[in-house]
Parts: structure tokens; sequence; C-alpha cells
């Protein structure tokens, strides 16, 4: 992941009071805090949490703790305001962003202990969870009573919902079903000055003071540690099938989703791969996918059978109509499924082709997609690399994924300053540096590009409310 | 704990490369490889983290370093030279892991484990390093001679005819342990050449540090035995075709769905018939990908049970059992809770290392439940 246009993989630091000074006190009281066996200390120990899913970002913390509770939490960050050192609080580590690496140092603090499914409840269509549970656990625990947890980040088996609500996760079925801030309703956070504050609560319509819940979701760790989630869950659909057609081209695969959506049809389901991502599955899965056409379109919708059936088949008419080569639609559930593998196997496939993958994250209004893939193309063919790009259709969102072989010149280099020109192209067109996968502390250098001088002042402002001594995940948002 | 830190731009280094020239230049020295791991293997590795809901370490400790992705990147320290030889926790966590490599399948990069923890015991557990239980172990094993007497103790199948196979692998431990297992696979199968003079796999060099003799016992034994090698031990199955190659190696369950089993009549207790689970080989499924092959012969003279962590290591796991008993134990306990709850009459094994390490297990809880490895369960049934 490229760090700044500039091309360093340094991070840009504003002059902060805020430096690690962890000594031998600090060390006995946060062993008071949470037990001497959930404090690491050693150069061995506390080095597997320098890194999370971002490539090229690493950097070790001092400490890391694993507290259990609530008030263990608000223990910890009462000392660390009071001796002023950083925390970086960690779910997974699955994020894309370098959003947990402790660029300052100073403590990792890992929620994964915090682990408790609290309630599931059918009536109030709601879950209440500790912010360790995964997105697995939270989404079987709810089918397993018949609900549906709806956001559906490709990294579910591992992130926590607590890191999901941190980053407002999205997935598959951002279009449909929206992103993770549409289900949060109520957290429990506690502040970095030790106070726990409980935000919004089981309720549908709240409107009583400034929306904090939003204003958390999405806020990576700068604001506050959450330690309790309330989400609302849906009823999970009956069926769900989907249909895989091709394209002579991207520009007709963006018609066709154009048109999808103006038929009145709202997919559950709308992935694309462009041909190089063809290519790549095809070599790797062998799953007899049309390596000349242009372009790749899933499409899917769930929900009652003869309703889904329709859908499909509207949506299989209008690819038709645009000018599809060829066109599956699955008739069973298990079919459907495999004609998912296609892009299951995108991510496995790429990272296959070289060491390194830079999986990156941008969004383009709908209509724009295939002008903003035509010049990611041209972009990565003058900085002579490959840049494959997948995404969501439906949403806008791209997923450009360069491989590069970093033992191959300046390849790193290229790639950072390839993927400046495609983030300033996405804003170009009335688009985002990132759709879902945050901002952290690769992409803090191209933040102000997106939101202006202005907001990124008040976004300093609001963490200076929060977090008067800026000690949570300095070097990242509002810092 | 000394960390002054001033010049914040200073820590954030790139993992591995001193390509990126950007970094370097923050970083003050350029990380130089140390050339103890295969480049491809440790880069290919994106740290997505998908390998943790799997790993049985992982799921003990709950922390990143006895993880697969931790360990990763430890080893990636230990490359660069940001941790050093004898850090306590990469010796910790180099014998810590089980080498199950059940981080393998999941991983949606490739990433071979299995070859990456054999490099890093290799250098980690040079000379004096090595775990001092593992030693008298691979004395024993590394000299053929010395099967020819355990042969005249034991009575494990011998054949005097020597052919161009398929040759009857006797694995080290299981024709010392469960000499039974080679008789009743020669009656399943009488082609099957058991030659009394084979010598070892390797595999338990490999994984103890020693990779080179490790592949030099393999290739030696190919040579002895040459055509096809038929093994009842998945363990020496996977580092067997990982040297002399896939074609070469055949695990029982495979070669008998392919060449066909005698006559089998059911398997019944008190007049139903018998509900059979297995414990796979963790090699063997993650290695090589072969599970299927011994539930369908299962299925043939039994109720197969599925066991919801059959694919999860017992903690058998070569000498591991041995080497740390008390963590073994701990990685043993859940599935011999959910071998309890499944309400059968057997489990099947398909390696020696999974038969012993039930067997001592299910026999300290009073057990009922027979342990029986695949042959025996097939022997029954064709008797
Ligand atoms: C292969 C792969 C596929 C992915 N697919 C998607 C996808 O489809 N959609 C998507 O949106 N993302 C995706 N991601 C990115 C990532 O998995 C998500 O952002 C996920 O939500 C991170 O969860 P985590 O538990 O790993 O959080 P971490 O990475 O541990 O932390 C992420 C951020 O949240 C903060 N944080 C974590 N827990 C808390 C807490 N309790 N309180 C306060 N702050 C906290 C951290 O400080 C950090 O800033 C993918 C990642 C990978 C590797
Ligand atoms: S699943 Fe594979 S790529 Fe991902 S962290 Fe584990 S070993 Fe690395
Ligand atoms: S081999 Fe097994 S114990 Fe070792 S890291 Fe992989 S899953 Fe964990």
């Amino acid at each position: 992941m490229p760090s700044n246009p500039a091309g360093g993989a340094s991070v840009t630091m504003t002059s902060d009071p805020v430096t690690s000074r962890v000594d031998d006190r600090l060390l006995a009281d946060l062993e008071a805090v949470v037990g001497e066996q959930h404090v690491r200390h050693t150069p061995g120990d506390v080095h597997p949490y320098s890194r999370d899913a971002t490539p090229l970002f690493s950097s070790a913390p001092d400490v890391v703790v694993f507290p259990a509770s609530t008030q263990e939490v608000a223990a910890v960050l009462r000392l660390a305001t009071e001796r002023r050192v950083p925390v970086v609080p960690r779910g997974a580590g699955s994020n894309l962003c370098a959003a947990t690496v402790p660029v300052r140092g100073g403590i990792i603090m890992v929620l994964t202990r915090m682990e408790q499914i609290v309630e599931i409840s059918a009536v109030e269509l709601l879950a209440v969870v500790q912010p360790g549970v995964t997105t697995a656990m939270l989404a079987d625990a709810a089918a397993a009573r018949g609900l549906l947890f709806a956001p559906d980040p490709g990294s579910r088996i591992v992130s926590t919902v607590g890191g999901n609500v941190a980053m407002c996760a999205g997935g598959l079925r951002g279009l449909k079903y929206g992103v993770t801030r549409n289900y949060v309703l109520g957290l429990e956070v506690v502040l970095a000055t030790g106070e726990v504050l409980r935000t919004g609560g089981r309720l549908w319509k709240d409107v009583a003071g400034y929306d904090l819940t939003r204003l958390l979701t999405g806020s990576e760790g700068t604001l506050g540690v959450i330690t309790e989630i309330t989400t609302a869950l849906l009823p999970m659909p009956q069926t769900a099938l989907t249909g895989v057609a091709y394209f002579p081209s991207l520009a007709h695969a963006g018609r066709a989703v154009s048109g999808i959506i103006t038929d009145g049809v709202v997919p559950a389901t709308l992935e694309f791969l462009d041909q190089k991502c063809i290519g790549a599955v095809e070599d790797y899965a062998h799953l007899g996918l049309h390596r000349d056409a242009g372009a790749l379109l899933l499409f899917g919708d769930d929900g009652a059978p003869d309703v889904v059936k329709r859908n499909l088949q509207r949506m299989a008419d209008r690819c038709a109509a645009e000018g599809a080569i060829d066109i599956t639609v699955g008739g069973a559930v298990a079919e459907s499924e495999a004609l998912l593998e296609a892009r299951r196997c995108s991510l496995p496939a790429l990272s296959r082709l070289q060491p390194l993958t830079v999986l990156e994250d941008a969004t383009v209004p709908r209509p724009r997609i295939a002008e903003m893939v035509d010049r990611i193309d041209q972009i990565a063919e003058r900085y002579n690399l490959l840049i494959a790009t997948f995404g969501h259709a439906g949403d806008g969102n791209l997923h450009p994924t360069a491989c590069i072989n970093p033992a191959d010149g300046d390849a790193a280099v290229r790639v950072e300053r390839a993927f400046g020109e495609v983030f300033q192209a996405a804003l170009d067109m009335d688009g985002t540096i990132t759709g879902e996968h945050g901002v952290g502390a690769a992409k803090l250098p191209y933040l102000q590009a997106r939101l202006g001088a202005d907001q990124m002042a008040l976004l300093r402002r609001v963490k200076a409310a929060f977090d008067p001594a800026g000690i949570l995940n300095p070097g990242k948002l509002g810092s | 704990m000394t960390a002054p830190v001033t010049d914040e731009s200073a820590r954030v280094t790139s993992p591995l490369t001193t390509a990126v020239t950007a970094t370097a230049d923050t970083a003050g020295d350029a990380l130089q490889r140390r050339g103890i791991f295969t480049a491809a293997t440790l880069d290919r590795c994106i740290s997505c983290g998908f390998c943790l809901p799997t790993c049985p370490t992982y799921a003990l400790t709950k922390d990143e370093k006895s993880s697969p992705r931790g360990r990763i990147t430890l080893m990636r320290a230990l490359e660069t030279g940001q941790l050093a030889d004898d850090d306590p926790t990469l010796i910790e966590e180099a014998s810590f892991c089980l080498g199950c490599r059940a981080c393998e399948p999941v991983c949606p990069a490739g990433v071979h484990y299995g070859e990456l923890i054999e490099e890093w015991r290799d250098h980690q557990w040079r000379g004096d390093q090595r775990p001092l239980l593992v030693r008298p172990l691979m004395w024993m094993v590394d000299r053929t001679w010395r099967y020819g007497l355990a042969a005249t103790i034991r009575r494990h199948a011998l054949t005097r005819r020597h052919t161009d196979g398929p040759h009857l692998m006797l694995g080290c431990f299981e024709r010392m342990l469960f000499p039974r297992v080679s008789r009743v696979t020669r009656r399943l199968r009488p082609e099957l050449d058991a030659t009394p003079i084979q010598g070892c796999c390797g595999a338990l060099h490999a994984h103890n540090g020693e990779l080179e003799r490790g592949r030099e016992l393999a290739r030696e034994l190919g040579e002895r035995l040459p055509g096809t090698i038929v093994t009842t031990a998945g363990g020496c199955a996977a580092h067997l075709s990982d040297v002399l190659g896939r074609p070469r190696v055949m695990e029982l369950s495979e070669y008998l769905l392919r060449q066909g089993t005698p006559p089998l009549t059911p398997l019944l207790v008190d007049g139903r018939r018998a509900r059979v689970a297995i414990q796979d080989s963790c090699h063997l499924r993650n290695g090589m990908g072969v599970y299927r092959e011994s539930r369908e012969l299962i299925r043939r003279v039994a109720e197969l049970v599925e066991l919801p962590h059959a694919g999860t290591c017992c903690g058998a796991a070569g000498s591991y059992s041995i080497v740390r008993p008390k963590d073994s134990r701990r990685v043993l306990a859940p599935k011999l809770d959910e071998i309890q709850n499944a309400g059968i009459d057997y489990v099947v094994v398909v390696n020696p290392g999974c038969q012993r390490q039930l067997i001592t297990g299910l026999r300290r809880r009073h057990s009922a439940i027979r342990v029986l490895h695949l042959a025996e369960l097939l022997g029954m049934a064709a008797e």
C-alpha cells in the first residue's frame, strides 16, 4: 500500500506531544489492571503486532495488552492519558490501510478476549455483542435463529465486529443492504480519558442529541474504544440465486448495470471482474471462464423464491439486451454458489502472480465504473505495472489490485505513484479515495485532497474533543 | 524497557524489501535478507489473517505470535535480523507450532507454511538447540539396520521378494508400535511388497530441524523401494511426496479406492451398523488434500459419524507429544470431548502418531471407544 504521493513509505507527522513513554512503572501498572499474563513487552512478543494486512507498513509497539472487560479498557486508557502514551485498539488486524500499525509505538490494545455474544433477540431483530466477536461468529449465531447479519466483508471469518464498526466495513451486498453503519443501533464506548458512554441503544428511532453512534462508526480507533455493539439484524432471506454474464467490454457491462437498476431491480449481488482478473482466475482455478471476454458480471438476488427467480430473469434479459456474449443463470442454490467462485477466487488468483499483492480501494459514481477502469489501465501501462480490477459494480466500489515483485527495482515506488494517480482520477470523477478499506496511516496523505482544509481542521477539533491528549491511534484520522 | 521514540518516521519500516527505496531512506539500515527462508515462500503471505481461526495453538492462546500469520511475521524478523536467533519468542514459537499445516488449505495466497516451519527449525534448532527428547528418536530412525533388529522383536509384515513394487512402506513408528497394521494391510492387498530393509522416510528429521537429512533419507528410501510406494502413515506420505513427487506415493486409502478391497461385510454392533468416526492425519489432509477417500471406505462397512473437528490436529504432531506433552494434551482435550460425545463405537486413524495419541488419551479417560487404523477396521470387515 502506498503511503504518500511523494513516494515515501514514511508517515508524515505533525508535531505532537504524544510519544511512547513506556517504562517499568507503566508496565507494572498495566499488569495490575489486566493481570501479568495479559501484558506482553519483550521484543519478540510485541513484534507480531507491528503490522496488519497492509503491505509495506510495519512498526513495533512497546507493549501489548489484552483487557477482558470495559472496566479494564477504561483503566488502561486512564493510565495512557495520564502518561501520554499512544494506544492503538486492535481487533483481528485484518484492515488494509495500516489502521492498527502503531506508527508512534506505545500500547496495542487487543480486544479479542472480549468475545461474548451477549444477546440475540428475534423479537427486536437485534444482537448485542462484545467487540472481539468475529463477523462470522455473529452471522452464524444469527443464522441459527433464522436471522441475517447483513454486513459481509470478505474478511468475515477473521474480522471482528468491533473492527467492522470502527472501519464501517462494507462487503458484497452494499447496494441492497448498505454497509455496517446502516446496522449499528448503539455502542458502548470508552473515551481516552476513561469515561464509559452509551450512545444510541435498542431503538430504530432516536434523535436525542448528535448522532455519536454514526460518528464513532468508521472512526478507526481514534475517538474511543468500542466495548459493546448493539446491531440490527434482518429476517434471513428464503433463498439466494446468482447468474453470470460475459460482455465484450466493461463499458457494455456498465450499461447493463445501469439498465438493471433503472429497470427497478436492486440486486443483492452485482460484482464484476475485468479481463485481467478473468484470466488470472481461470489460470488458477480452471473454472471454464471465457477468458476472451472483456468483463464478467455476477448478478444475484435474495428473498422469496418467486421474486428472486423473476428478478434474475429480468437481469439476464437486460444483460442480453446490452450485448452480453454469454449468460448463465444458476437454477439452484448450489449452482449459484459455484458461479460466485469466480469472484471468491479473484484475490487468491491475483496474489499468486507475484510475491507482493497490493489490494486497493476507490469508489466512483456507478455509471462511471468503465471509464474509471480505463483510467486505471492507462495508469498501470504508463507505470509498467500489472493492475487488475474487480469490485462491486452495484455501488461503484473498485478494487484495483497491483501484483509486483518488490525485488524488481523500483516496483514498490511505481505502485505508490500509480495509485496516487488512481485516487486522483477517482476524485476527478466525484469519487472517493476509499470506499470501504479506510484511511488509517496509509491513506492519510490523500485525505486532504478528498476533504479540503476546512474539513480536515474540523476533524482535528472533533478528535481533540474526544481525546484531548491525542493518545488514541495517533498518526491516523484526526491527526 | 526503553522506548524513547524521537524520529517517528523511522519507526515505519517496510517488512522485507530493501527495494522500497523511500523506506530505506527513513529506516536507516536497509534490511538485508539472511537467506534462512525461501524468499518466494516467505513473501507470499499477505497477512490477511484468514489462517487464524484454523490454528490450534492460536485457539489456545489468542495471541498473534502463536498464530500462523504471527509466526510468519516472526520469521520475517528473523530473516531480516530484526530479531536475533536467540530471541526467546522465536525459540518458543518454532517449537510451540504443531506443524499441522491446518493453516495451508485456508490460505488465499497459497502460502506453503509447512515448508517455512521446516526451514525455520532447520535454522533455529541447529546443534544443541534441538529439543533434547527428539535426539534419541532421530538417532533411532536414522540407520536402517536398527529396524532389522526391531523386526526380529515385533512382528510386522515381511516379504522376502524384491520387486519393482508396489511397495508397502513400513513406517518407523508404526512397525514398532502397531505392527499389526502392516500385516492387515498385506491381507487386504497381498501384492504389496514389504521388504524389511527400507529405511526411514525422514519426516521426523525434516520436521525437527534437519531438513537436508530428512530429504536425503526420503531419497534413499525412494531408491530402495522403486516404483509406487504405498504407506499407511499420513505423515510419511506427505513428506515422501514432497521429496519424491506426488505420483510415486499413495496413501493406503487412495490405493484401496483405486485397486479395490476384498469383499467386505458391514460391521455390526448390537445388531446395528457400527458407528465410526475418523480423525484425519494433518499432513495427509492439509498437505496432500486426501481425506474423502478414507470416509468413502468407512461408509462401505459402517455408519460414518463426522466429528466437527475431524480435520484439526490431535496434538500428536510427529514428535510433539513427546517434546511438549502438556501442550499436546491441551490440544487433545477438546478432541477427546468430541469423540466421547459422538456416540460412536470406533474412531479410525490413518497415521500411527494419531493412533498412539488417541489410544493413550481415551485410555486415560477410561473410555470404551476403540481406536483402529483404517486398515484394521477394513481387515475386520474382510474377515
Ligand atoms: C482479504 C481481505 C478482504 C477484505 N474484504 C473487505 C471487504 O469486503 N469490505 C471491507 O469493508 N473490508 C474488507 N477488508 C478489510 C478489513 O477486514 C475490515 O476493515 C475489517 O472490518 C477489519 O476488522 P478487524 O477486526 O480486523 O479490525 P482491525 O484491523 O484490528 O482494526 C481496524 C481499525 O479498527 C480499530 N478498532 C478495532 N477494534 C476496535 C474497537 N473495539 N474499538 C475501537 N476501535 C477499534 C483499530 O484501531 C483500527 O483502526 C478485507 C481485508 C482482507 C485482508
Ligand atoms: S492465510 Fe495465508 S496469506 Fe493470510 S495471513 Fe495466513 S499465511 Fe498469510
Ligand atoms: S502448522 Fe498448525 S499449529 Fe503451526 S501455525 Fe499452522 S495451524 Fe498453527
